[in-house]
């Protein structure tokens, strides 16, 4: 067998032992919700294995690489110099954007993606997974106050996963510019994307019944969480209104695909970062997020469910805004400046105006 | 090599290994939360964070820092831990519609002690350690150069672009960029500063690959290091120890060896 | 003609070679550059000038092999590097044979060196030299320049000018047989101009190959044998510099006049008796 076939190999069986270890001593105890049939908490204690796995197979093959060669070429290689200078800038942003939104603008998104999604839409999944898992480990360990975060360290998978699925979603083209559409195709672009994000606010919302007992009849604590209703409300409104005026005055049928970019990668993200900020902060970051685990905690629901609920609203809007600013951002770049990058191919548009020629 | 190059470590724990004071770290804080409860951690931050930093000078640093850090996150822990934690049957107060009870207030802080235990731990490791000797240290050990290159860069271009951010924001607040107000406002108001950021950087990506391309950068392989830190046969057992501490403590905490504990 | 230590050995050769090379940018219609014939002998000092966007730059990242291996593009015609084509050899061997400076200083250091020294260091670190040969090459370099005394501060604190040096010294460390210089100066202010020049001065009298793109004729009258002017991306003009920079063409072609040239023009244009004029510039 060759080297690299017994690396891929002692790789995956790594990933499915850590899978069946964690479903085996995980928190599986949660029955199914009677209600809307989804076991939040098994799936959501799943999702985290899944992506710990992940994390052991890859470590595992790197480390096996090491062991037969005294290198990681074979990881190393795949990362040609533009994006490895891309990297840096890429975390720096990360770093920046995210402290400033934390610690001084107190509002329940993160906005410390961008460089990651950047990095995965220009230069494929690897590349953005390890801008994020790098990220969130610098920022944790190296970087100094006032930039300095002590929580984001355990929060790399989740960077990482959202690397990754920037990268997918590069290479499969869906952050292409598509303007001039026909009225038919937005109208079904903007179908999609609106009736995205109202399942996804009829989620949370099942997310704040399923786990206590939400009456509309107002009693004294039930009004902060009515406010907050309204403002997730208000953010969900103004996304909607957003993406919308992308659709119809520039016609650019790529807002609906932003949308489903970015709900997809919220809600893997949050399933991921539930547990661990659970976990190991008891769900409390010291971030804007706060005030929303607090209502939920108000309704009920345990330091699991409120993490949760937390994540299912706040990372699905924090990544469809995210995906949207790197939307603008390679749309700002200009063809030859994308062109050069692995993945640029993919990120101009198809037809004689996007030919790339060599 | 030029004196300058040269390093001395102002005490015995910085002249320790990055390595091993990352794993020192890591380990701390892992014990820390698979301990659990209020004393269990404490102890730890007493043995494990206060007495390496007494003897590495950086108490009163770490006291600060890390209390100034760990604050938001402290104050919205005991906030909501303590008011708003379900099920809590002893009511210690009522202010309004909220109830402080004291099982709320014991979560809180079992919650704080690990926090502190997280934050001590590596505070006192980014206190006692350069970057540019953990990236030194880890490339020596076979990581890859552009690896290396990568966190270094990462490391020297936040403050780079904090000031290219700092000057774009000073212009958008003459222009009357909002960062108190309405909701709606704040949010619009981040994109006139990211754009310029972000978009500046970018542009620079082609010229410093031609420039870097133009040093050799391209060339497979590991570099000869100009310096790198010691390490010693005591520190490779010491690490080897500490981490085998991470299953040690999980097994005890398992078998409820760790129950007296309060 | 005896070759300085610090560079390859490459006495009295063609050291660079450039036939029938046209390149055209990825994504553009047309090449930026077209039917260019150029050679470069040891220890030669060549000048391009042309109106922006003659296809100076791309000149210069054509014969530093940067195009089209790293920004994409197709070349066509051939490049010869000390007799060997610039196609066969890998980016790094290119890299160690000819050290190519860019206008902006700030984007061309690394990023990651604390010090000058470890900037300088930087190069040679990559190209897998022991430690040893890259401490001496790192001094010499230093020297060679007269940048010692920057050695030990932070680059990313520097001047300009001193930037732009260190960025050369980096370079020069690599031990290339040949130097390509892109506007240099063009963003640095007089005193910076004036810092880059002495020392493109200096490394000339020590017998490296230099080709330099400038708008600042006045720098290359001082310092170059032979001028080519660029327009449109075509090679107009290849001669003695004093020849080519007093060409009363040259400004209709987009290339601005030196200093001496334009007192000349002025005082014959007044009438004013141009010898004694002569006798003061030469």
């Amino acid at each position: 067998m060759s080297q690299r076939s017994v690396r891929l190999l002692l790789g995956v069986v790594a990933f499915l032992v850590t899978t069946g270890v964690g479903v085996l001593f995980g928190r599986f105890d949660a029955a199914a919700d009677p209600e809307s049939g989804i076991n939040l908490p098994g799936a959501d204690s799943f999702a985290l294995i899944l992506a710990i796995a992940a994390v052991v197979g890859f470590v595992v093959y790197a480390g096996v690489e090491y062991a037969q060669t005294r290198s990681f070429a074979s990881i190393s290689s795949q990362f040609d110099t533009r994006t490895i200078v891309l990297m840096p800038i890429a975390i720096a942003l990360n770093i920046i954007l995210g402290q400033a939104v934390a610690a001084a603008l107190r509002i329940p998104i993160y906005l410390d993606s961008i460089g990651t999604i950047l990095v995965g839409a220009l230069a494929g999944p690897i590349p953005g997974a390890l801008t994020g898992l790098l990220a969130n480990l610098l920022w944790t360990y190296v970087v100094p106050p006032p930039f300095h975060s002590d929580i984001s360290g355990a929060f790399a998978i989740v960077a990482a996963a959202i690397g990754l699925l920037a990268g997918i979603f590069g290479r499969l083209g869906w952050l292409r510019p598509r303007p001039g559409r026909s009225t038919g195709q937005l109208a079904a672009g903007g179908f999609i994307a609106v009736g995205l994000i109202l399942v996804l606010a009829y989620l949370a919302y099942l997310g704040y019944t399923a786990f206590g007992e939400f009456e509309l009849a107002p009693s004294g604590d039930e009004g902060l969480f009515l406010v907050l209703g309204y403002l997730a409300l208000a953010l969900v409104v103004g996304t909607i209104i957003g993406l919308l005026a992308l659709l119809f005055v520039r016609r650019d049928l790529s807002a609906a695909y932003v949308v489903v970019a970015g709900v997809a990668t919220g809600i893997v993200a949050a399933l991921i970062s539930a547990p661990i900020s659970a976990n190991v902060f008891g769900g409390v970051t010291g971030a804007g997020t706060d005030f929303l685990v607090a209502a939920f905690r108000q309704a009920g629901a345990d330091v699991q469910a409120a993490a949760l609920g937390q994540g299912f609203i706040s990372d699905p809007i924090d990544k469809v805004t995210t995906f949207f600013v790197v939307y603008l951002v390679l749309n700002a770049m200009g063809l030859r400046a994308k062109a050069r990058f692995p993945q640029g191919d993919r990120l101009v548009e198809s037809g004689p105006r996007g030919r790339v020629a060599s | 090599m030029p004196a300058f190059l040269e390093r001395s470590p102002p005490s015995r724990w910085h002249a320790l290994n990055p390595l091993t004071k990352l794993i020192f770290a890591t380990v701390t804080a892992m014990v820390g939360l698979i301990i659990g409860g209020l004393v269990g951690p404490l102890i730890l931050v007493a043995v494990a964070v206060v007495l390496p930093a007494s003897v590495a000078g950086v108490l009163g640093r770490l006291v600060r820092t890390s209390v100034l850090v760990s604050l938001p996150i402290a104050i919205s822990t005991l906030l909501i831990n303590v008011f708003f934690f379900p099920g809590g049957q002893e009511v210690l107060l009522r202010l309004g519609p909220v109830v402080a009870t004291r099982e709320g207030v014991g979560f809180a802080l079992e919650i704080l002690a690990r926090i502190l235990t997280i934050s001590g731990a590596i505070t006192l490791f980014y206190l006692t350690t350069r970057p540019s000797e953990l990236v030194l240290d880890l490339e020596r050990r076979g990581v890859s150069p552009r690896v290396a290159f990568v966190a270094n860069a990462s490391v020297q271009t936040v403050p780079a672009m904090l000031e290219r951010a700092s000057n774009i924001v000073a212009a958008q607040r003459a222009r009357g960029l909002d960062t108190e107000g309405s909701l709606v406002r704040r949010i619009r108001g981040l994109l006139p500063v990211v754009a310029p950021v972000v978009l500046g950087s970018i542009v620079e990506v082609e010229e410093r690959t031609l420039a870097l391309e133009a040093r050799g950068f391209t060339r497979p392989g590991r570099r000869a290091l100009l310096w790198f830190p010691g390490d010693s046969a005591g520190q490779r057992a010491a690490r080897w120890l500490l981490v085998s501490a991470v299953p040690a403590a999980a097994l005890a905490a398992a078998y409820g060896l760790l129950a007296w504990l309060p | 003609m005896a070759c300085s230590p610090g560079f390859h050995e490459t006495c009295g050769d063609t050291v660079l070679s450039l036939r029938g090379v046209s390149y055209r940018y990825a994504g553009a219609t047309d090449p930026a550059i077209r039917d260019v014939d150029l050679t470069m002998q040891d220890g030669e000092l060549l000048g391009i000038v042309g109106a922006s966007e003659a296809g100076k730059s791309t000149l210069c990242l054509v014969a530093a092999g940067l195009a089209p291996r790293t920004i994409r593009g197709s070349l066509s015609g051939t490049v010869h590097l000390d007799g060997d084509d610039a196609a066969s050899l890998q980016m790094h061997e290119l890299a160690a044979r000819i050290g190519i400076c860019f206008q902006r200083p700030w984007t061309q250091l690394s990023g990651v060196c604390e010090t000058v020294f470890e900037e300088v260091a930087f190069g040679p670190m990559n190209l897998g030299a022991p430690r040893d040969e890259t401490l001496a090459r790192t001094e010499e370099a230093l020297t060679a320049l007269a940048i010692t005394d920057l050695a030990p501060r932070d680059p990313a604190r520097l001047s300009g000018g001193q930037m732009q040096l260190v960025a050369i010294c980096g370079l020069l460390a690599m031990g290339p047989a040949h130097l390509v210089l892109d506007e240099p100066t063009a963003q640095l202010d007089p005193a910076g101009t004036r810092l880059v020049a002495d020392a493109l001065a200096q490394l000339a009298a020590s017998g490296a190959s230099i080709l330099i793109a400038e708008q600042k004729t006045d720098l290359l009258a001082a310092l170059c044998s032979r001028i080519i002017v660029l327009q449109a991306g075509r090679v107009i003009r290849d001669g003695p510099t004093v020849e080519v920079l007093t060409d009363p063409e040259l400004p209709r072609q987009g290339v601005p006049e030196t200093s001496a040239g334009r007192l000349r023009r002025l005082a014959t244009e007044a009438g004013i008796a141009t010898e004694l004029l002569d006798q003061a510039l030469d």
